[in-house]
C-alpha cells in the first residue's frame, strides 16, 4: 500500500523524459494554473465551514439528533448514535472526536462502540466534499447530489449496524 | 443555517460562544485552504506532466466507456474521476480532493453556461458522498487509542456497508434524475 504512490511517480516521471517532456516546466505550469481555482473556492469555504461552526456550537446539532433519535431507532439505529450520525455528514474531524467518546463510554468492541466505528468508517462530510467540489466548479448547489447522498449515508449506516449483528456479534 | 444557529443561541443563551464560532469557522477556511494548497498545487503539477506525456488522454480513452455506464457525458473528466474514485478508494485523502476539482471543474465545462448541475455532476458527488475505501484508517486509529482488543474487527462490515451506501446514492441519483425529467 506505502509504496503505490511513489513507485508510481517514478513510473511517471521516467515514462515523461523518455517521451521528452520538460518536467520541471510542465509541473510549474500545471501547478500555476490550479492556483486561480484555490483562491476562488476560499470564500465559498469561509461561508460554509463559518455556518458549521455556528451549527455545532449553537446546539443544533443536540436538538436535531433529539428530533431525529425515534426515527432513526425505527429504522435500527441506537438512540447513543444519533448525535453522531447527524454530525458526520458535517465535521469529520468532530464525528472522530465523537467517536473516541462513545468508545470510551460504552466500549470498543461492544455493540454500540462497533456499530459507531462502522457507522463513521462507511459514511463521509458530504456538506464539506460539496462545499469544495461546488465551490471549484462554480455551481451555487449540487442539486439533487445533496438527497442522494443523504440517502447513501443512512443506507450505509443501518446496513452497516446490520452487518455488525450478522458478521461480529453471532 | 447562520441565522437559525444564531437564534438558537439567543434562545439558549450562549450567543457570545456562537459569535466565537463564526470566527473561528472563517479562520479555519483560510486555515484549510492553505493546507489544502500544497497537495493541490503539487497534484496538479504532477498530473500536467502526465498531460504532456500524453498519459491522461490515454487513461481517459481506456476509462471512458466502464465510466459512461454512471455518467454518459463523460469526455475530458473520465481520467480525474478514476483518479479521484481510486485515490478514495485507497484513503490518499490529500489526493483525492485536488482529482476529485479538476474533475468538477471539466465536468461543469462539458456543462456549458447552465447553472443547474448536469446529472454527470449529481452522479460524481453522490459517489464521493459515499466512502469506499479499503481501509477505514482514522476509524482503525481512533479505536485501537481507545483500547480495542481488535480494532481491526470493523474492516470487513464497514466496507460492505460503504458499498450499500454507494449503491443507495445511485440508485437516488438515477431516481431523482427520472423525477427531473
Amino acid at each position: 500500500m506505502n509504496y503505490i504512490i511513489p513507485v508510481g511517480l517514478i513510473l511517471l516521471l521516467i515514462y515523461a523524459t523518455i517521451k521528452r517532456v520538460n518536467c520541471y516546466e510542465a509541473f510549474v505550469e500545471g501547478a500555476a494554473d490550479a492556483f486561480p481555482t484555490l483562491i476562488k473556492l476560499l470564500p465559498n469555504l469561509a461561508a460554509m465551514l463559518a455556518a458549521i461552526s455556528i451549527f455545532r456550537s449553537s446546539g443544533a446539532v443536540e436538538i436535531l439528533s433529539r428530533l431525529s433519535a425515534p426515527v432513526l431507532e425505527a429504522l435500527g439505529i441506537p438512540k447513543e448514535l444519533s448525535t453522531l450520525l447527524i454530525l458526520r455528514p458535517f465535521s469529520g474531524s468532530g464525528a472522530l472526536a465523537l467517536l473516541s467518546d462513545v468508545l470510551n463510554t460504552y466500549g470498543a468492541d461492544g455493540f454500540i462502540g462497533l456499530a459507531a466505528s462502522v457507522c463513521v468508517g462507511s459514511t463521509e462530510t458530504i456538506f464539506y466534499t460539496m462545499t469544495v467540489y461546488c465551490g471549484a466548479a462554480g455551481i451555487k448547489n449540487g442539486g439533487y447530489a445533496l438527497p442522494a447522498a443523504l440517502i447513501g449515508s443512512l443506507a450505509g449506516a443501518v446496513s452497516g449496524i446490520a452487518l455488525v449483528k450478522i458478521l461480529l456479534l453471532m | 443555517m447562520i441565522a437559525a444557529g444564531i437564534m438558537l443561541g439567543i434562545i439558549n443563551g450562549t450567543q457570545s460562544a456562537v459569535l466565537d464560532s463564526l470566527t473561528a469557522g472563517a479562520d479555519k477556511a483560510v486555515e484549510l485552504a492553505a493546507t489544502l494548497c500544497g497537495s493541490y498545487l503539487l497534484w496538479m503539477g504532477l498530473i500536467n506532466i502526465a498531460k504532456r506525456a500524453g498519459l491522461t488522454e490515454k487513461l481517459s480513452k481506456m476509462l471512458r466507456r466502464p465510466l459512461s455506464l454512471l455518467m454518459p457525458n463523460i469526455g475530458d473528466a473520465a481520467a480525474p474521476v478514476a483518479l479521484n474514485l481510486s485515490a478514495n478508494f485507497l484513503g490518499i485523502a490529500n489526493a483525492a480532493t485536488p482529482f476529485g476539482i479538476e474533475a468538477m471543474k471539466r465536468l461543469a465545462e462539458l456543462n456549458g453556461k447552465k447553472t443547474a448541475p448536469s446529472k454527470e455532476i449529481c452522479m460524481f458527488l453522490a459517489l464521493n458522498a459515499s466512502a469506499v475505501e479499503l481501509l477505514p484508517t482514522s476509524v482503525i486509529a481512533v479505536r485501537s487509542a481507545c483500547g480495542s482488543a481488535d480494532p481491526y474487527s470493523i474492516v470487513l462490515p464497514t466496507f460492505i456497508s460503504s458499498l450499500f451506501a454507494a449503491a443507495a446514492a445511485i440508485a437516488a441519483c438515477k431516481l431523482f434524475e427520472e423525477i427531473r425529467r
